[in-house]
């Protein structure tokens, strides 16, 4: 592993195809050990960029880099840095779980190849269909063994297109948390996702794209208050008394509170510096808080980005 | 020919490779198939070989058996060549393929090895056979030409390179192909006509002599050294990975 720079960093890096423009010129940095998602429409660019981190397509501009290595000029130092898991499985289907396995293992020359495949299968739940073809195995099975593979030389950097496409809630829930077990043993996870609720659960940060231009990119709480406004909702035991009231009319930076039966919301000017005075006022003033929340949630924000592009209907004339 | 070290994924991509042939029953079928006709035509061919009635005599006749065991190189790797990349690429398999610390001369290599082998395994296998079964069932004058020690050295020299030559020009159409279909049509249609010099010599047009098989081996040499440069030239990853 080279230096101590981002896991990722993209300068500049853009990539045409003739005239079409799939990923206009994009800065983005993606720190060890941070899970970032790559969130959009179809056709947003999404997959271009994580073909470019996977060395599978060249930038045709800026640079890509994948630990300090550049994706074009030290391409083969970059593959051995990455897992990749497409968004289909992907894998031999007449061949056996641990055909598969084995064949990714010995070409990233795994020390020990077995006890790399008895992990990995572990990790997913698998290793009871490990001689078990993988056709025969279910789409979630297939995902889990794509995932198995992506992780079989435990690479640092995990590349993942839309890992819960396709799946059942369970399925899903099982993969998002495998995921989260990853980042937690230090990997970094960059993932394209249309599933923004899971996106929201899992990524320290999101990037969204439309048309191969960055939108918007922070956290999920950032992109919600940039997008939604600050407003967060408080919910209270009981009807609020008049001291609860004035505590939170009167503190600075508060507006456009409405009270409602076992509860208020209002727009903070910063939701990070204002939400512990607000709790702070309301327990001085005796008001019990059972939860705060900001309101809304990232595909709210998200819908409304991608409101905000459309072209409204042009209106009909209509004859006299 | 620039030179390609057999490191271990390029191991691993050739086993695969193998993996896969042997768990594709069809493969392995119509593989095997032509070989073993390839075997007992020319050996009915000799056994059946009448002075009388034939054309051009013994060394005819045995030029038309070789010219199987010269065909089966050819055949058997083109049409798997054709589909080496954009079989993959049809299955969906390519792109995390393309991901391994593979760079373009080690996944073209193990490629080919996985295909060169086998097709060249079948042939001397069949030859050798073919050989044993001359010995046993056919008569002087016919098995003395059969087995003249020109023709076990130009099938030890030749199976080889006739096979890289083969798997070379599919594996260039299947790196630029976008149907595994047309891939196999062009790798026809350039294979055949280039089977002609092989077919002066086993037709006796070119006297079948050690020196004559040294010097087409030669050719065939430089045939496959630059299509080895071809082939690297034409695979081109974003090409492979691209549906359109």
């Amino acid at each position: 592993m080279k230096g101590a720079g981002p896991a990722i960093q993209l300068i500049g890096a853009g990539r045409s195809f003739g005239e079409r423009v799939a990923l206009r010129p994009l800065n983005l940095s993606v720190e060890r050990g941070e899970v970032f998602g790559l969130l959009g429409p179809n056709g947003s660019g999404k997959t271009t960029t994580l073909r470019m981190l996977a060395t599978l397509i060249r930038p045709s501009r800026g640079t890509v880099s994948v630990l300090s290595h550049d994706v074009v000029e030290e391409a083969m130092a970059v593959r051995r840095q990455i897992g990749v898991m497409p968004e289909k499985p992907s894998l031999y289907d007449r061949q056996s779980v641990d055909h598969n396995l084995r064949f990714y293992a010995d070409a990233h020359q795994v020390a020990d190849t077995e006890s790399a495949i008895r992990t990995a299968l572990e990790f997913v739940e698998m290793s009871d269909r490990r001689q078990e073809r993988v056709g025969q195995l279910s789409k979630g099975m297939r995902q889990r063994v794509a995932l198995a593979r992506a992780i079989i030389h435990r690479p640092p950097v995990l590349l993942l297109d839309e890992p819960s496409s396709g799946l059942d809630p369970s399925a899903a829930a099982a993969m998002e948390r495998m995921i989260r077990e990853l980042v937690r043993d230090g990997a970094t996870v960059l993932m394209n996702t249309h599933r923004l609720a899971e996106a929201e659960r899992l990524c320290d940060r999101v990037a969204i794209l439309r048309e191969g231009e960055l939108l918007e990119m922070g956290t999920p709480r950032q992109i919600r208050a940039r997008l939604l406004g600050n407003v967060v909702e408080v919910e209270l035991a009981g009807i609020a008394d008049l001291a609860a009231r004035r505590a939170v009319e009167s503190l600075p930076g508060v507006t456009d509170v409405s009270w409602e039966h076992g509860g208020l919301s209002c727009r903070l000017e910063d939701a990070d510096r204002d939400t512990p005075d607000l709790v702070a006022r309301l327990v001085h003033a005796n008001a019990k808080v059972h939860s705060v929340k900001q309101a809304g949630d990232l595909e709210k924000a998200y819908l409304e980005l991608m409101s905000r592009g459309e072209q409204p209907e042009p209106e009909l004339e209509v004859a006299a | 020919m620039s030179v390609v070290q057999i490191t271990p994924p390029v191991r691993a991509l050739v086993r695969k490779e193998l993996r896969e042939y042997r768990q594709h029953r069809m493969i392995v079928l119509t593989a095997t198939f032509l070989p073993i006709a390839f075997l007992f035509l020319p050996v009915m061919n000799l056994v059946l070989y009448d002075a009388d009635r034939a054309i051009g005599g013994v060394d005819f006749a045995v030029g038309q058996a070789m010219f199987c065991f010269f065909l089966t190189p050819v055949i058997i790797p083109a049409t798997m060549a054709a589909y080496s990349v954009i079989g993959e690429r049809d299955q969906g398999t390519l792109e995390p393929l393309l991901t391994l610390p593979l760079d373009d001369r080690e996944f073209l290599a193990g490629k080919v090895l996985a295909i060169v082998g086998p097709a060249v395994g079948a042939t001397w296998l069949i030859f050798l056979l073919y050989y044993v079964m001359v010995l046993a069932v056919v008569d002087d004058p016919v098995r003395g030409a059969a087995l003249d020690p020109a023709w076990v050295f130009a099938i030890v020299l030749m199976a080889p390179l006739m096979a890289v030559f083969s798997t070379l020009t599919g594996m260039a159409f299947s790196a630029r192909s976008k149907d595994v279909r047309v891939a196999e049509h062009l790798s026809g249609l350039v294979l055949l006509p280039s089977m002609f010099p092989i077919l002066l010599v086993v037709t006796n047009a070119i006297p079948a002599t050690v020196l004559t098989w040294i010097v087409l081996a030669v050719v065939v040499g430089l045939v496959d050294a630059a299509l080895w440069r071809v082939a690297l030239r034409a695979f081109n990853r974003e090409r492979a990975i691209s549906t359109v």
